[in-house]
């Protein structure tokens, strides 16, 4: 498709994010400890951990909607920082993908989809739409576009939100748990989007439960346990015969 | 009363029978000011005779209110961010104006801004027509800061993060997601506030102001039959709020995407 086929197109072994002894606290609770890693470009990581273990807080510092109370995290050259147009610029390089959809309930579809294209890229309205039906034609929602987010299901809503952030042709998707708010019959919709996304070659970062996710698209899995990365390793090696004692644990509840 | 908008054809999509009942109201608005003298001649005495000066009466309320009423939606858009504002001494000047203005009488202000204002500040020395105006346009803001205030805060905290997170600025995350949300929100208690400012312009006849109260007053005053006059005094009033709320209620079916009103 040629939406897709204008994703950049950096080797695949060029980290995009790095992230360098983060540290986060809300209040006496420290979420996130001395955290260093990095995101290559045309990765698809799954970021896997238990409640609380810091793995949203993770995902939101690498767009500052979360703030990090000390070390360095650079985006495609961009550090995260409070500069207002450094951030907008940022942001607008960096799509997210939220657990509860967060659609503009007063918008249609396609104006949820151009809205951010025409404003921030000042593209015109009738190239916007035109990139956004081709978009939700992507997702299987091209029917929809003239509809109102709260006629359409769950599952239908997140895929508008993946196309409303393909929309801005971002370097790379960040996924918040992306079906959990979902039915589990429409878990798969969701799933077959990013497979296909996954596929083209997009850099993605998912916080996740699903493990057939993580076990068939993901690249590598970075798990989480109180806020530090406790390991990183491909899926293979992760699902596989587990020596690490916290991680077996966490496996054996997912898997009751 | 019920939602002129049931008149339309049922083929009409919601945002046309929208504006097909606004066009309507304006229109039977402007007839009404306009024409209204005509009717009201037929009238036995006392109305008849004074028709005329019932139709201009009624004609500076419309103004006040509608002069007031666009200010004070703006004063309350403002004095609403100022309350809501990260910047401590916007939320200061906010809240202290929105404490004064709730914390005392309308009939004080608007004596103040005509009798007190420029005695403080010779510049500010404004007309009956003017002052009143300035009165209210505060008075309203206040009331509508609170409102729009509320409105504010109810839109979920979801919404700004995905406006942000696609790299819209703070000014258009406010203009295009958080402020057409609050707005909605906002619309039934500000409705009420404006319809509250139609008849609070009365007031304004404190200070000469020649309006409907004043008309119906002066007419009383100098016939001795209170009977017809409040009667068509409180009948214009009610007149002016009805084709405002069948403007407010278009307004709200407009913005209701969801189907939620019956």
């Amino acid at each position: 498709m040629s939406v897709l086929a204008a994703l950049p197109t950096t080797s695949a072994s060029s980290p995009l994010i790095t992230v360098e002894k983060v540290n986060k606290h809300f209040g006496a609770a420290h979420v996130l400890r001395d955290v260093c890693t990095h995101f290559n470009a045309g990765q698809v990581t799954a970021i896997l951990g238990a409640s609380g273990s810091g793995k949203s807080t993770l995902l939101r510092t690498l767009n500052r909607l979360e703030k990090h109370d000390s070390g360095r995290i650079v985006v495609d050259g961009i550090e995260v920082c409070d500069d207002l147009k450094q951030l907008d610029a940022l942001r607008a390089e960096v799509g997210m993908v939220f657990q509860q959809f967060n659609l503009f309930p007063h918008l249609t579809v396609l104006e949820n989809v151009t809205l951010a294209p025409r404003r921030v890229r000042k593209t015109p309205r009738a190239e916007a739409e035109a990139k956004a039906m081709e978009l939700l034609d992507r997702v299987g929602l091209a029917a929809h576009a003239h509809k109102h987010p709260f006629a359409l299901s769950g599952g239908q809503q997140q895929r508008v939100a993946i196309a409303r952030s393909l929309a801005m042709a971002p370097r790379v998707l960040l996924f918040d748990e992306p079906t959990s708010a979902l039915d589990p019959e429409m878990v798969k919709e969701v799933l077959d989007v990013m497979k296909q996304l996954a596929a083209m070659g997009m850099t993605m970062i998912v916080v996740t439960h699903e493990m057939g996710f993580a076990r068939e698209v993901a690249g590598r899995v970075l798990f989480l346990d109180q806020g530090c990365v406790a390991a990183d390793e491909p899926p293979e090696q992760f699902f596989g015969a587990q020596t690490n004692e916290r991680i077996r644990a966490f496996l054996g509840q997912i898997q009751k | 009363m019920t939602a002129a908008l049931q008149v339309w054809p049922a083929g009409w999509s919601r945002q046309l029978r929208s504006s097909a009942t606004m066009a309507a109201a304006g229109v039977v608005l402007v007839l009404l000011l306009w024409l209204m003298a005509i009717p009201l001649a037929l009238a036995p005495e006392p109305i008849g005779n004074n028709a005329q000066y019932f139709a201009e009466g009624t004609r500076v309320t419309v103004q006040l209110t509608l002069v007031a009423g666009v200010s004070g939606v703006l004063i309350g858009v403002l004095a609403a961010l100022g309350k809501t504002s990260k910047v401590a001494v916007f939320r200061w000047v906010a809240g202290i104006y929105i404490w004064v203005i709730r914390g005392t009488p309308l009939l004080v202000q608007v004596l103040f801004v005509y009798f007190a204002l420029p005695a403080l500040i010779p510049a500010l020395k404004l007309g009956d027509f003017a002052s009143a105006c300035l009165a209210l346009s505060f008075n309203a803001g206040a009331y509508n800061a609170e409102a729009i205030r509320a409105g504010l805060l109810a839109v979920p905290r979801g919404q700004i993060e995905a406006a942000r997170s696609l790299g819209l600025s703070p000014w258009f995350t406010f203009i295009d997601v958080t402020f057409p949300q609050a707005f909605k929100i906002s619309l039934p208690p500000l409705v009420n506030n404006i319809v509250a400012l139609l008849k609070d312009s009365s007031l304004a006849y404190a200070i000469g102001v020649v309006e409907l109260t004043n008309v119906g007053n002066r007419i009383q005053a100098a016939t001795f039959q209170p009977l017809p006059i409040l009667l068509t005094t409180a009948t214009i009033y009610l007149l002016l709020t009805s084709v405002m709320t069948q403007v407010s209620d278009a307004v709200e079916r407009r913005f209701d995407v969801e189907g939620k009103l019956a």
